[in-house]
């Protein structure tokens, strides 16, 4: 199997992510309508359904740890983003009871989903069980529905002001960060199932090995990596988004007072 | 003498009581002034040190085959170069001058902290003696700024000078993280009312966002000295490979500070370049979000991408990729301020006096320091050059170029306000002059001398086609540069005392600094401008056409926190990043269990009972505000006390368990479980005590009278530590304890 080929006939199409998908969007047109926003709400799907049913979810089903670490990072802080983003400026997002709406719980939401899901027992469940793998898919998207709140809730009054968010982004970061260390230098393996597969479901595993050189080693470096770097660029985007949103602010309800 | 006689006499220490009344008045002072001189002083006469330990370096290898120093000689003032030049020359400039005017800058009387300031000072002079007592107590380090294991092991430097240099850079490492403390909580505490944190100046901004990183980075370096003393002091081997321990840790930990080290040094520079620029150039400075919000992004960024020192360890080329990358992304917000600066020059009515003269040098030096910089970046050009002279002349081009050039700025751009007297413009042009002839003659030609094949740390070479030539030069060019150096000594004293008188605003310059006397007066201003825009001295003198105002939107940007929180709170910041590096380690040495005692030796459900005291100790302080909020003091008092109690209980705990492992011949220096079990639980078990003793103070404080009335501050941000310690003690209990029997 060459690259191009194992691109061309990676994609699924069974499963229930594509009824799910169509359900959540005709709920979204049938509550917010088509509108500016909807291009945000389409990315988001989009991205999802891309994420669950492209190549990267053959890989992630038992050959790479660094494929199932990707689908993490779209799902867990880029789909939830997009789907605030494509929410309507006038929708409020308040929660009852209140602890909910509570920073400190958004931040343990979006930073424990990494941890939580990379305890090695957790970790190879996912992808030996599929319905723990829909689990974790559903889980990952709404803890990233809950961390981003704090930052991108659609009503300016439910953020939090932009010396909060940073500090709020930045400590979300190097606690990812920290466990991408880990993964990325520890001598042992995270998600054991990975390294010893125990059934060659699409064929695949001589192809990852030697085709593309990704041993289990470099595998779980890669995902480290991935956890490490990329994921930290995207709380620093959006640690510079804050700076952006602090700087640009003329006036507002104190400017009177001074 | 006569001539020295009436000088004295001028400054009013003729007789010997007044003398004295000087000096203590220097010693025991705790103006924020005053320190600022007393860094800057201190870091002018570690230059010079520092300056003639370069100018052997460069005297040893002006020709081949020299044999002026010994190899050994030639590592230990080679190092000694570099720590001096880093620990006890740039950062003490840096803090001397941010301790002198961001107070001013920002129109307040004093630092936040004027005891932990003169402390914070104090250090420095107490980590240089140390680190060249060394001298003395036979041998100093000889094992580069870096102090790579296992070369820094006791079996490879088995003299004193290793540990000197630790304890040194210890010493000063607490010493930068108080100041930065002192000045995060002067930012958030002590500004003018109206002088919001949108409306901060830029080098005030810039040393604000620095401190934080030295509150990350400064840590991480702390941590890892503590380990290489525990090694070699007490015969641990965390980085000793012959005996389980890991090399590369160590280079990860001290790479984990040196990156942002490097900013830590840079982006008050960058600070300096803008308030510098504007002012010379008439002009406000080009996207002042832009460059405050860059140097934010490169504070973070410098946090992420320390493997880039490591690309010639041989990490893998997954790991190299993935820092190449993020490398690179650092030459964006540098590149953005590069661009604002240029900007501001673009249509401005320059004047080219020695501040800007000095700012414009650094600017396009620190242009050719980042190309270099991004060239390095890359993994494979790295591989190629990073042992060679190219790199060498890459990170001089930073530290000297930009750095000391940026300070030289400085100096001569504030001096005037710190004496009330000029400095002699034409001595200043004559140094700038000769300083940038003899800093391009000297780093340029290394460059080419690197690529040319010669590598660096090396105490002599052969003689190649080309290298003698080359090297003959670079050492002309440092000694011109130690020519301006002594130019500048002798423009400082001859201004001092015969310098033209400055005024208020010799540089018609717009910050809060320039609108009190010079020097200032002991408490800073007599009265503020109005404060509505970043300028405001140029609202003050052109009212017709002020800035435009900057508004206040956010709480935050007006909002004054408690000073002593604030200051726990950024305390609490940099024992984090300590407590992650021992943690970190933990969990790396005890991936694989080694024989011997390990995790299986602890007893989970004893410790696990001892813990729960220690979280309840954190529900009984919390009960103590509460009961003070109330003003029910005796109840605060009393569960204050069971803290205590509680808190006592945890130690007896930790003593029992580490009774339990010596039975079972556990010790310090056995295996690596043993070694990072007792140093992590170690360093927790001071900090419990540290706190313990805090809360003991606040309880003898509660039974006088004075805290009954008026009750201080001191409990809130104790608790606050109090919680911070339990916090960490709930991370190492799961790390410790609970992880291995998830396996």
């Amino acid at each position: 199997m060459t690259t191009e080929q194992f691109l061309l006939r990676g994609w699924t199409w069974g499963g229930c992510s594509l009824p799910m998908g169509a359900a959540v969007l005709v709920c979204y047109l049938v509550a917010f309508g088509f509108q500016r926003r909807f291009s945000c709400f389409a990315a988001a799907l989009g991205l999802t359904l891309l994420t669950l049913r492209s190549p990267i979810n053959s890989l992630a089903d038992g050959y790479l740890f660094s494929a199932h670490m990707l689908q993490h990072l779209i799902l867990l802080l880029i789909v939830p983003a997009l789907a605030m983003l494509s929410l309507p400026r006038s929708l409020s997002l308040a929660m009852r009871p209140r602890v909910l709406g509570h920073p400190l719980f958004g931040w343990i939401a979006g930073v424990g989903a990494m941890w939580l899901w990379h305890a090695p027992a957790l970790c190879n469940a996912a992808v030996s069980s599929r319905s723990v793998h829909a689990l974790q898919t559903v889980s990952l998207l709404a803890m990233g529905g809950l961390f981003w709140r704090q930052i991108l809730a659609p009503r300016e009054s439910e953020r939090l002001v932009p010396p909060s968010a940073i500090l709020y982004l930045f400590s979300a970061c190097v606690t990812c960060s920290i466990l991408g260390i880990i993964v990325t230098f520890s001598p042992v393996e995270v998600c054991s199932i990975y390294s010893a597969p125990p059934i060659d479901r699409l064929g695949l595993l001589q192809f990852v090995r030697a085709g593309w050189g990704m041993t289990p080693e470099r595998d779980q470096q890669v995902g480290g990596l991935l956890m490490w770097v990329p994921m930290c660029l995207i709380y620093l985007s959006a640690i510079v988004v804050q700076i952006a949103r602090w700087f640009a602010a003329t006036e507002g309800p104190l400017a009177e007072k001074l | 003498m006569s001539e020295l006689a009436a000088i004295l006499t001028r400054a009013g220490l003729s007789n010997p009581e007044q003398r004295e009344h000087w000096t203590m008045k220097w010693i025991s002072t705790m103006d924020h002034k005053r320190i600022g001189i007393l860094y800057l002083s201190t870091a002018l006469v570690f230059f010079v040190i520092g300056g003639i330990e370069a100018l052997l370096i460069r005297l040893q290898l002006a020709v081949p085959n020299n044999r002026l120093l010994q190899p050994d000689e030639y590592n230990v003032v080679f190092t000694m170069h570099g720590t001096t030049m880093i620990f006890l020359v740039a950062m003490p400039a840096l803090f001397g001058l941010a301790n002198y005017i961001l107070p001013l800058q920002i129109g307040a009387r004093d630092m936040a902290f004027p005891r932990l300031n003169a402390f914070s000072f104090w250090l420095v002079p107490f980590g240089g003696l140390l680190l060249h007592f060394s001298f003395l107590a036979g041998g100093a380090p000889g094992v580069g700024w870096f102090a790579y294991a296992p070369l820094s092991e006791t079996p490879y430097s088995s003299q004193l000078g290793v540990d000197y240099w630790a304890l040194a850079l210890l010493v000063l490492g607490i010493g930068s993280v108080g100041t930065s403390i002192n000045l995060i909580a002067t930012v958030l505490t002590q500004r003018a009312p109206n002088m919001t944190l949108r409306r901060l100046p830029l080098f005030s901004w810039m040393i604000f966002v620095n401190s934080f990183l030295v509150l990350m980075a400064l840590p991480v370096l702390n941590a890892a000295l503590v380990m290489l003393l525990i090694d070699r002091l007490l015969g641990a081997h965390f980085f000793l490979p012959s005996s389980g321990g890991s090399a590369i840790m160590w280079q990860h930990i001290f790479w984990a500070f040196g990156h942002p080290e490097v900013y830590i040094v840079a982006i008050p520079a960058f600070g300096i370049l803008s308030e510098v620029i504007p002012v010379f150039a008439r002009k406000p400075i080009f996207g002042y979000e832009f460059v405050a919000g860059s140097t934010v992004a490169i504070a973070f960024l410098s946090l992420l991408v320390w493997a880039h020192h490591m690309f010639t360890v041989g990490l893998g080329h997954t790991v190299d990729l993935f820092f190449v990358a993020s490398s690179m992304l650092i030459a964006i917000p540098t590149g953005v301020k590069v661009l604002a600066w240029s900007a501001t020059l673009v249509g401005g009515r320059i004047r080219l006096d020695t501040p800007m003269l000095f700012c414009t040098a650094a600017l396009l030096q620190f242009l050719l320091a980042g190309l270099t910089g991004v060239s390095l970046a890359s993994a494979a050009l790295d591989w190629q050059t990073k042992n060679s002279y190219y790199l060498v002349a890459h990170f001089h081009f930073v530290f000297v170029g930009l750095i000391v050039f940026a300070i030289l700025g400085a100096l001569h751009y504030w001096f005037p306000k710190m004496s009330g007297r000029l400095l002699s413009e034409r001595l200043g042009k004559w140094t700038f002059w000769l300083m940038t002839a003899g800093f391009n003659m000297t780093f340029v030609i290394q460059h080419f001398l690197g690529l040319a094949g010669m590598p660096r740390r090396i105490f002599t070479y052969a003689d190649l086609p080309g290298w003698a030539w080359m090297n003959m030069v670079s050492t002309i060019g440092a000694f011109l540069m130690a020519a301006a150096a002594l130019l500048f000594v002798w423009n400082l004293v001859t201004s001092l005392l015969n310098g033209e008188r400055a005024g208020d605003n010799p540089w018609r310059a717009w910050t809060l600094e320039w609108a009190t006397t010079s020097p200032p007066p002991p408490g800073n201003f007599r009265s503020l401008p109005p404060i509505r825009s970043r300028r405001p001295l140029w609202d003050d003198a052109n009212p017709d056409r002020p800035d435009p105002m900057v508004g206040t939107k956010w709480r935050a940007e007006v909002h004054v926190p408690e000073k002593n929180e604030t200051a726990v709170a950024a305390f609490i910041v940099s024992e984090s990043a300590f407590f992650a590096v021992l943690i970190l380690a933990y969990l790396f040495y005890n991936a694989v269990p080694e024989a011997g005692v390990g995790a299986h030796s602890l007893n989970l459900a004893k410790t696990g009972a001892f813990t729960l005291c220690l979280l309840l100790s954190s529900i009984t302080i919390w009960r103590s505000e509460v009961s003070l909020d109330r003003g029910n003091q005796r109840a605060m008092r009393l569960w204050l006390a069971a803290t205590l109690v509680l808190g006592g209980i945890f130690l007896t705990g930790q003593g029992l368990e580490y009774g339990t492992l010596f039975e079972d011949g556990a010790s310090l220096n056995g295996n690596l479980f043993a070694t990072a079990f007792f140093t992590l639980t170690g360093f927790h078990g001071l900090h419990v005590c540290a706190g313990l003793i805090a809360l003991a103070i606040v309880l003898g404080l509660a039974r006088s009278a004075d805290f009954k009335r008026h009750p201080p501050p001191a409990l809130k941000a104790v608790a606050l530590y109090w919680h911070f310690v339990d916090a960490v003690w709930v991370v190492v209990f799961s790390t410790v304890y609970f992880l291995p029997h998830l396996r």
